[in-house]
């Protein structure tokens, strides 16, 4: 029992680092109906802003967070309103082709910049484990990652049920002409729920950095991860998508354990293709 | 207050509105009638900002504002409760009220607004922490109303109030409008039920494929002219 007992915990842990990448993602659908493909590069852009930052000012990376935060928000904001806003109403293939064409810009960018080498962000947390009565190891990274998790969804959870903007975005989410009417600057708002996607990418980006190792082409995982925690968890729900992070985890450390190491992303993908075939609007999704 | 003028309005190549010219003046109401495809509900996208006329002007307080967006206007003081109420299914029905003064000058004043709609439609607070989609059609009209009061119009727009609503739930709501009106709130009211909105107006403009076809002041309105202005020659 006791074998299936550590990768149970630690998927679940895991799990709310996967619910903060897929969270992004799951959001602008929500608003927009759109998948945005650049959307794992734009993480891993806050995860090498964290090592720039790291780097310059010598201070452990989650601490780069109060700088990698506002640099990503500036990032959505603008790509949507100079970028995305551009293709928006003209169905879904200009949007894809658009966050498509973005993600290979971007990988190169980052490879001409920070060169192939695998980085990660060091600090102290990342290789310690915690020992539950000498039964359990949990790495202390795992735990950040879930408390993360958990902490940006609730924040979400309580923008967008207490603020005004959080209204906004939701009301365009359900019907664009009638926010217009509301006196909703629709484009503006579309700016600004993309700068608050790419906040929560700011955070998955640092605690990506901190957990694994990451490359300039890394981005294209995690978009994949992020759309596993999509499918599985449904669009249109923060608990869901939180929900749908942790199956993914779970599955994934689970399989792992059962079938080998090489079949823990296998292991994930099964999962996935499970939810679609019975239930394809996610665990939790409407409709 | 509010000026149209030779208002035309193309949906591609087909015209939609021609020569268009309403007149509504301050603390008014105002009937614009006209049968399906009339070109009433593309005379207030018009007017509220969600499409643009090709030519002729609107003014609203002597200033133009027919090539304003959406939002723009309803900061000036125009709202619009649309046909088929369009409640956000995502928001309860405090949100949806709340979404309402959403725009700077009105968000200020939202606490006081609120009360004073809470006041005009009590079922509104009974059920405000409930989803706004759970409501029966009339509550979701009256949630309507409530979401357009919420800018503090000076003018309001209310499009099909009475479709596929009962007679009870309509003379609730009509009711509604007259005291929104003494309030000082200008209205235009769009309908097809021609009876109760003339008995409601104080001046009336019929349209028929997109022109108008008869306006003046209900009682100077014969019911034969009604008719024709309405239905067309043909019948």
């Amino acid at each position: 029992m006791l074998v299936f007992m550590e990768p149970l915990i630690n998927g679940i842990l895991l799990g709310g680092l996967f619910a903060v990448i897929g969270i992004g993602l799951s959001m602008i659908f929500g608003i927009m109906k759109q998948v945005n493909l650049a959307h794992g590069e734009v993480m891993i852009i806050g995860s090498y802003l964290g090592l720039v930052f790291m780097r310059l000012l010598g201070i452990p990376p989650l601490v780069c967070l109060i700088f990698v935060i506002p640099c990503l928000f500036v990032i959505g904001f603008l790509l949507q309103s100079y970028l995305f806003n551009r293709v928006l109403g003209k169905g879904m293939e200009p949007y894809l082709m658009v966050s498509f064409g973005l993600s290979i810009i971007l990988q190169n960018t980052l490879l001409k910049v920070f060169t192939p080498d695998a980085r990660s962000l060091d600090s102290s947390l990342t290789i310690r484990t915690l020992d539950v009565f000498g039964l359990l190891h949990l790495p202390v990274i795992y735990l950040i990652g879930f408390a993360g998790g958990l902490v940006v969804i609730a924040l979400l959870h309580l923008f967008m049920k207490r603020t005004y903007l959080g209204w906004a975005i939701r009301a365009s989410g359900d019907d664009l002409g009638t926010s217009k009417l509301m006196g909703i600057n629709t484009s503006r708002v579309y700016a600004l729920a993309m700068g608050i996607a790419a906040v929560t990418s700011a955070v998955a980006g640092i605690l990506v950095g901190m957990t694994f190792t990451f490359y300039p082409h890394s981005g294209t995982q995690y978009l994949i991860t992020a759309f596993g925690v999509v499918i599985i968890g449904g669009t249109g729900s923060l608990m869901g998508t939180f929900l749908g992070g942790l199956i993914l985890g779970v599955a994934q450390l689970l399989g792992g354990r059962l079938l080998g190491p090489g079949f823990q992303l296998l292991a994930g993908y099964l999962i996935l293709l499970v939810v679609l075939t019975i239930r394809p609007q996610g665990l939790f999704g409407r409709r | 207050m509010l000026k149209i003028q030779g208002l035309d309005v193309f949906y591609g190549m087909f015209q939609a509105l021609s020569n268009i010219s309403v007149e509504v003046e301050k603390g008014e109401i105002v009937s614009i009638l006209g049968a399906n495809g009339a070109g009433k509900s593309t005379l207030l996208k018009t007017i509220s900002g969600l499409m643009a006329p090709k030519s002729g002007s609107i003014y609203f307080d002597g200033e133009r504002i027919d090539r304003l967006e959406p939002d723009e206007i309803v900061n000036r003081g125009i709202s619009l409760v649309p046909e088929g109420r369009r409640i956000f299914e995502s928001l309860s029905v405090a949100e949806n009220l709340l979404i309402g003064s959403y725009t700077g000058r009105a968000r200020q004043r939202c606490g006081e607004t609120l009360e004073s709609i809470f006041h005009l439609f009590p079922r509104l607070k009974e059920r405000r922490a409930t989803m706004g989609t759970s409501l029966s059609g009339g509550e979701q009209q009256m949630l309507a109303i409530g979401r357009a009061l919420m800018s503090r119009p000076r003018l309001i727009i209310f499009d099909e109030i009475s479709l596929g609503l009962s007679p009870i739930v309509i003379k609730v709501l009509y009711e509604a409008v007259t005291r929104i009106n003494r309030d000082g709130v200008t209205v235009i009211l769009v309908e097809q039920d021609v009876t109760r909105s003339l008995a409601t107006a104080s001046q009336a403009y019929i349209l028929q494929e997109g022109k108008v076809s008869l306006e003046g002041h209900p009682k100077d309105l014969s019911e034969e002219e009604v008719r024709r202005a309405y239905f067309g020659d043909h019948v």
